[in-house]
């Protein structure tokens, strides 16, 4: 029987295994609906490559949403205390894209751990940067 | 000794790494870099004292910048006080010819990066406007790059006889060391030693991705 990881599980250089979250027209829509968060960039091919972009991209905060759900898959109950990232480039909807996280520090006194994480977009650009501070409650 | 050439810390406007956590990662992952540089973007950091950690650790921690110019990003190793007034680091259209220029005057060592990508690399402005004097020595392999760009930079490179070397361009810390220089039968304890290596042309970019080690 699997159990919830826990601060005494986890360890520096552990990596969190890779995920392929959906960014597909639909999910993006349906996304930016929820966060009444619509513009035509993020849900219109079309629409986006007239602002310049190859296609329509995948909103800043939906990358930011679907690295912190992978946190939460990976630790369930931890405590996300802070998310930064870093937009380095665009992510295209309808594409296949990476996301990976790293351990890179653990503090024993707050139970608190540092997480790189990073998302790889299809033609193997870096397109998001970040980093998290993760708490695990005793 | 081998040293990754090209990393960002936290001062950098979009890296994300502290550079104890640098340390930590390179120990605790067992990777086979002797140092570092950090090479932070527009700016030369010459207030941090990283010596505490190179004894902890047993790394060696030099600084470095990464400017920018008409013809793409140049890593600039050996700052000084005179390259610092001489150059607007902040410029991020600084004249190439300008910073090879100065480079050498003040004793320092200038060498564009990631040459093969688009826009902020080298050699994707020879096309339109011709080769750049004075340059000799280029980023051949950079940890950022996406497929084709390094081919192109080692292809360009050849073509017009540069040197290569080689650095992660980390901005977290769990990619350094993607790509590193080695500096066979040289032992470099500082900031000066390290442009007197690279001015001696002794070393070799190599790739560490996947804990394989190759030029």
């Amino acid at each position: 029987m699997s159990h919830a990881l826990s601060f005494e599980d986890i360890e520096l250089g552990d990596e969190l295994s890779e995920s392929h979250p959906d960014v597909s027209m639909a999910a993006v829509t349906k996304f930016c609906h929820a966060a009444k968060h619509l513009f035509e960039r993020f849900i219109d091919h079309e629409a986006a490559r007239a602002e310049g972009f190859a296609g329509a991209i995948v909103p800043g905060i939906m990358s930011q949403g679907l690295l912190a759900a992978m946190v939460h898959r990976w630790a369930p109950g931890c405590i996300i205390k802070n998310i930064d990232t870093v937009f380095r480039g665009s992510l295209l909807v309808d594409s296949e894209i990476v996301m990976t996280g790293a351990v890179t520090d653990t503090d024993e006194a707050q139970r608190r751990i540092e997480l790189d994480l990073t998302i790889i977009a299809e033609d193997g650009r870096t397109g998001v940067i970040g980093t998290a501070t993760v708490e695990f409650p005793e | 000794m081998l040293l990754d050439l090209h990393t960002h810390s936290i001062k950098s406007d979009d890296g994300r790494a502290k550079v104890e956590n640098y340390c930590k990662w390179i120990r605790k992952k067992e990777l086979p870099l002797d140092g570092f540089v950090l090479t932070e973007h527009r700016q030369f950091d010459g207030e941090s004292d990283y010596r505490h950690l190179e004894d902890e650790y047993d790394l060696l921690i030099l600084k470095a910048s990464e400017v920018e110019t008409d013809f793409g990003h140049v890593l600039v190793f050996g700052v000084n006080e005179d390259l610092s007034a001489s150059l607007d680091f902040s410029n991020i259209r600084l004249p190439i010819e300008r910073v090879l220029a100065e480079s050498d005057r003040c004793g320092a060592f200038a060498a564009p990066c990631h040459p093969g990508r688009k826009r902020v690399g080298l050699f994707s402005h020879y096309e339109e406007r011709g080769a750049v004097d004075g340059v000799h020595t280029v980023e051949t392999l950079n940890g950022g790059s996406i497929p084709g760009e390094d081919e192109l930079s080692v292809e360009m490179a050849e073509q017009h006889g540069y040197l290569g070397f080689g650095g992660s361009d980390s901005h977290v810390v769990s990619r350094i060391g993607f790509c590193a220089t080695e500096f066979p039968d040289q032992t470099i304890t500082s900031v000066d030693g390290l442009v007197q290596a690279l001015k001696g042309g002794a070393f070799q970019a190599v790739t560490l991705r996947g804990g394989q080690a190759g030029s």
